[in-house]
């Protein structure tokens, strides 16, 4: 569907993308994952053509589109502000790209009713000025705009950064319906891995202007490739020394464990290594308690659900379980000079 | 030329053929109408010719020792310096007393302290004659209740500083009140806890945050006091502005090379200016207090809690009130009185009248030899007075082309400027357009009196622009150049407003540059547009520095017409009622005023979800009325009206 190979883009001196590779397949939904500034936005900017690359191609169904101009690459985009016209309606908004394209009146009034009712804009709010609009309803304006005028790829920059967390993960589920009614191919910016991880059918992780790792949600979470994978996504604990000698691991390397993968006062697996411990300290968040425990000369973060019969009391005795299945192990970076 | 005819090539093509257009044009206005007019002006006093023939470079600069030149260039000193202390003090008085003390009847004093906005230039200080002069309103009533009154009071440098130091206090209102309406009121409140008394809380939180604006707002009145014109034309003011325009009417018959020392004020003029904005912005640059707070707590206005302090404050604010409303309300009074009534300065209700305003009448009077005479259409009514309408016609119409192309060369030059921002090509543009800024006014104005009082200027092919009908067009390109810095200022700024993803937007969705331009960018930025356009006619409408610099019968502007009208009242019984026009004119002058501000700040600054909740709360009022109407009414009211 379309291809990045090779992308350098460059803003002055600057090296923003160092030799970029994606893939993205018809209908997936491809996210770009990383921290502010690691190029995730550059490159999304790159196929939508607002940015040149100094070398390297960017092809759409095998057609070199490089240098093909922003207006005529028929890839949509919904913008972080949404970009919406605030001097035009709502229905004016909508209707621009078919407005440009000079297509007729009736048609452009069919397709933008058409739109609207899809993602649920009444004619009443089609009337409106974007700004007598809620935020959840100008998202959904933004989407109609990138959709009515039927581009191949849709693309989205951090298109829920703007709104509150409650509606951030409505919106989230919504935007994963839509997307599955219109099997459009999607390419997602966000710098949120919960985000990332329940939208997207394959995640590309940026760090520094270099892709770490391409993958299935899964595969990211589970399988870091990187030691930056493993530590942005999700919370985890590096091993210590005592640990790693407790464990039989190659001492020359990093080790990571997830948090949920470390088991207190369970019954031993076979093959699983076990440590006494104190509870430190105790957060409640209500779904899960997340514990602090001194064990083996080092802080272990453990989640634990919150089924109401364990809870432990700081300084409490605890016994920690670690399988050595569940650690993530990674060389050891070489240290610069 | 064959070759490249054959060709055809790269460089005819409409793009390219554009750029040059618009490259030659900006070189054009930049070189033609403010860089070489000005160096004529600078080599005029080094090119001065001795009685022998002999051109002596300094003979300009001894004179200006010599002579009694630096008096001008003292007394506009000393008129800039007092300002800027009357000024200030009565523009931050204002202010706080409306927007930071509570004193009762703030909105109402808010209004009076405002009224300098609807009027200001030569309609302000004629208004002002009208009530202070030695046979004005006031003057007369004060001289009947105190005979010892020195009738003569309001003239010279005191009728000046009076009458400017309340004319200049339009920016602090502007300004200033946006200043204190922008402090966090937490940070008072922090103050207040932690024991500040009121007082303090003013000398030390509230006013530091002000320093940056009384800075610029300082700089501003001086540069108005340096370059005053019509205030102290009338008052009868030795200042450099009304030296400069006489000696550029003189000749050198009357007086050594007048025309050389008229260009030495105006660049002397010029030099003060250029020095002042020079600090001005050095200052700006070095960076303001800027408010850190995210979550800013609205003003709440501080009571005064000593009571005799409060007293105090009152009397001081309706006192200003007074002064303020005065020449204003007299006006208005005695726009609407005929000419007895206006000459023997008494009101009279019986006296009502419109004739200031529309219609002619007959004047009868006793020759010196005892024959009564009548003179035919003596009196007339603003819009009646073929010389008045004259003067509006020909103000609106050339402030009207002068307004809008000012606009239109600003927004083609800020989209280029914005599309090219990190080039070259665009800071030089920016700042030729900024040039004029550095240049007083009257430096424009009387450089180009003298250097297209020519043929010889090539490249306006060699017309004389100063001759007959032609000062017209001159007029226009002055007042088009001196109001681009601030169009380039405030349409700049409206381009900032404009979020860079809307027209990644618009190109995305498949509109080209021009049509992006067209559809999205500008009608974002027209309100801005529009408010610059309305904002610089209102001021060219009523202008009078720089017609009075170019002092040609065929340039008349209406504020030219109405200075006419201070000296020419009853003269051998024509223009009988010229005081009741000047009031009429200035009446109107605040009704024009006043529908542009309330256009451009009421109506302007509304959104597009504004106006539309407007326009249905209008439906829904329509829909009341009509509901409202008796049944058989009703089905007229259905029918839409003709024109909807």
């Amino acid at each position: 569907m379309i291809e990045l190979s090779n992308i350098v883009v460059k803003f002055d001196d600057f090296e923003a993308l160092h030799h970029i590779h994606v893939k993205v397949g018809e209908g997936e939904f491809f996210t770009f994952l990383g921290p502010s500034g690691c190029g995730k936005t550059t490159t999304l900017r790159t196929i939508t053509g607002f940015i040149e690359p100094v070398a390297g191609t960017v092809s759409m169904n095998g057609e070199d589109i490089t240098h093909v101009p922003i207006e005529a690459r028929n890839i949509g985009i919904v913008f972080q502000s949404y970009a919406l016209f605030p001097t035009m309606t709502v229905y004016d908004n909508i209707a621009f790209g078919l407005k440009v394209k000079k297509l007729k009146k009736a048609e452009i009034d069919r397709k933008v009713r058409d739109i609207a009712r899809k993602v649920d804009l009444s004619d009443e709010q089609l009337k409106k000025a974007v700004s007598q609009l809620s935020g959840g309803q100008q998202q959904r304006v933004a989407i109609a705009r990138a959709l009515v005028t039927e581009p191949s790829i849709i693309c989205m920059d951090e298109p829920l950064s703007n709104l509150d967390a409650k509606l951030r993960v409505q919106l989230r589920n919504e935007l994963k319906k839509m997307q599955r009614e219109f099997g459009i191919t999607t390419i997602y910016v966000t710098h949120d891995q919960e985000e990332a991880l329940t939208l997207s059918d394959r995640i590309a992780v940026f760090n520094k202007g270099c892709i770490e790792q391409i993958g299935t949600p899964n595969e990211i979470y589970n399988h870091s490739q990187t030691e930056f994978v493993c530590n942005f996504i999700g919370d985890i604990n590096r091993l210590g020394d005592d640990i790693v000698r407790a464990m039989r691991l190659d001492p020359a390397k990093h080790h990571f464990i997830r948090l949920e993968r470390v088991r207190v006062n369970c019954p031993a697996h076979p093959g699983e290594v076990q440590l006494t411990g104190t509870i430190v300290s105790r957060e409640y968040y209500g779904l899960y308690i997340k514990y602090a425990i001194e064990a083996a000369g080092q802080t272990v973060k453990v989640i634990e659900k919150n089924d109401g019969v364990n809870i432990y009391e700081p300084g409490q005795q605890v016994v920690l379980g670690l399988h050595p299945a569940n650690v993530m192990s990674y060389d050891a970076p070489v240290k610069e000079a | 030329m064959q070759k490249t005819a054959r060709r055809t090539p790269a460089w005819l093509k409409p793009e390219l053929l554009g750029r040059v257009f618009f490259i030659a044009f900006f070189v054009y206005l930049f070189f033609g109408f403010m860089l070489l007019p000005c160096l004529n002006t600078i080599t005029q006093i080094f090119t001065v010719r001795t009685a022998s023939g002999e051109i002596d470079p300094f003979a300009v600069i001894r004179f200006f020792f010599a002579g009694n030149m630096p008096k001008f260039v003292l007394n506009s000193l000393k008129l800039a310096v007092c300002l800027v202390i009357t000024v200030n003090v009565v523009g931050v008085s204002i202010v706080l007393l409306t927007e930071y003390f509570d004193i009762k009847g703030a909105r109402v004093l808010r209004l009076g302290y405002m009224t300098t906005m609807i009027y200001s230039g030569v309609a302000l200080v004629t208004g002002y004659l009208f009530l202070y002069d030695s046979d004005g309103i006031l003057t007369t009533w004060l001289a009947n209740s105190l005979p010892s009154f020195n009738k003569n009071w309001f003239s010279g440098f005191n009728a000046v500083l009076f009458t400017m130091t309340f004319a200049c206090t339009s920016n602090h209102m502007l300004f200033l009140r946006n200043a204190i309406r922008g402090i966090d009121y937490n940070t008072v409140e922090a103050a207040r806890n932690m024991g500040a008394k009121p007082f303090t809380v003013l000398r030390r939180v509230v006013l530091p945050t002000l320093v940056p604006t009384l800075f610029s707002l300082t700089v501003m009145t001086f540069i108005t006091g340096l370059c005053a014109m019509s205030a102290p034309t009338l008052l009868g003011y030795d200042s450099i502005n009304p030296e400069i325009v006489r000696l550029a009417g003189s000749s050198v018959a009357d007086e050594a090379f007048p025309q050389a020392r008229a260009a030495l004020l105006s660049i002397i003029l010029a030099l003060f200016t250029i020095l002042l904005l020079s600090i001005l912005s050095a200052y700006e640059r070095k960076g303001h207090y800027l408010s850190v707070s995210k979550t800013k707590a609205k003003l709440v206005k501080q009571k005064i809690t000593n009571p005799v302090a409060n007293v105090l404050a009152h009397i001081y604010a309706y006192v200003l009130f007074v002064i303020y409303m005065t020449p204003v309300v007299m006006i208005i009074l005695f726009a609407f009185q005929n000419y007895p009534a206006i000459r023997s300065k008494t009101l009279d209700v019986k006296n009502w009248t419109l004739i200031n305003f529309f219609g002619t009448q007959d004047y009868e009077f006793m020759t010196t030899r005892g024959k009564l005479k009548t003179r035919t259409g003596a009196i007339s009514g603003l819009f009646s007075n073929a010389d008045t309408v004259g003067g509006i016609r020909l103000s609106f119409v050339m402030s009207a082309i002068a307004a809008a192309l000012a606009c239109v060369i600003v927004v083609v030059a800020v989209n280029y400027i914005f599309s090219h921002r990190n080039k070259k090509s665009a800071t030089v543009l920016e700042y030729s357009l900024l040039f004029p800024w550095l240049l007083p006014t009257i430096l424009i104005c009387y450089s180009y009196r003298t250097f297209f009082n020519s043929e010889s200027v090539w490249y306006v092919l060699g017309n004389n622009l100063y001759m007959r009908e032609n000062v017209r067009f001159l007029i226009v390109m002055a007042y088009t150049v001196v109001k681009i810095p601030f169009a380039l200022r405030m349409i700049k700024a409206a381009f900032y407003g404009i979020d860079e993803e809307l027209e990644d937007a618009a190109r995305n969705l498949g509109a080209k540059k021009l049509m992006t331009f067209v559809r999205v960018k500008l009608p974002i930025i027209m309100p801005s547009v529009l408010a610059v356009f309305a904002l610089n006619f209102n001021a060219l409408f009523t202008e009078y520095d720089m017609s009075a610099t170019f002092h040609s019968s065929y340039g008349k502007s209406y504020a030219m017409v109405i200075q006419n009208m201070c000296a020419e009242e009853g003269r051998d019984g024509y223009n009988v009622n010229a005081s009741g026009r000047r009031c009429a004119s200035t009446v109107f002058i605040m009704v024009v005023s006043g529908i542009i501000l309330y256009l451009v700040y009421g109506v302007g600054a509304r959104d597009l979800g504004e106006r539309l909740e407007a326009k249905e709360r209008r439906r829904r009022r329509m829909a009341k009325i009509r509901n409202a109407l008796p049944r058989h009414k009703k089905k007229d009211a259905d029918k839409p009206a003709p024109g909807s």
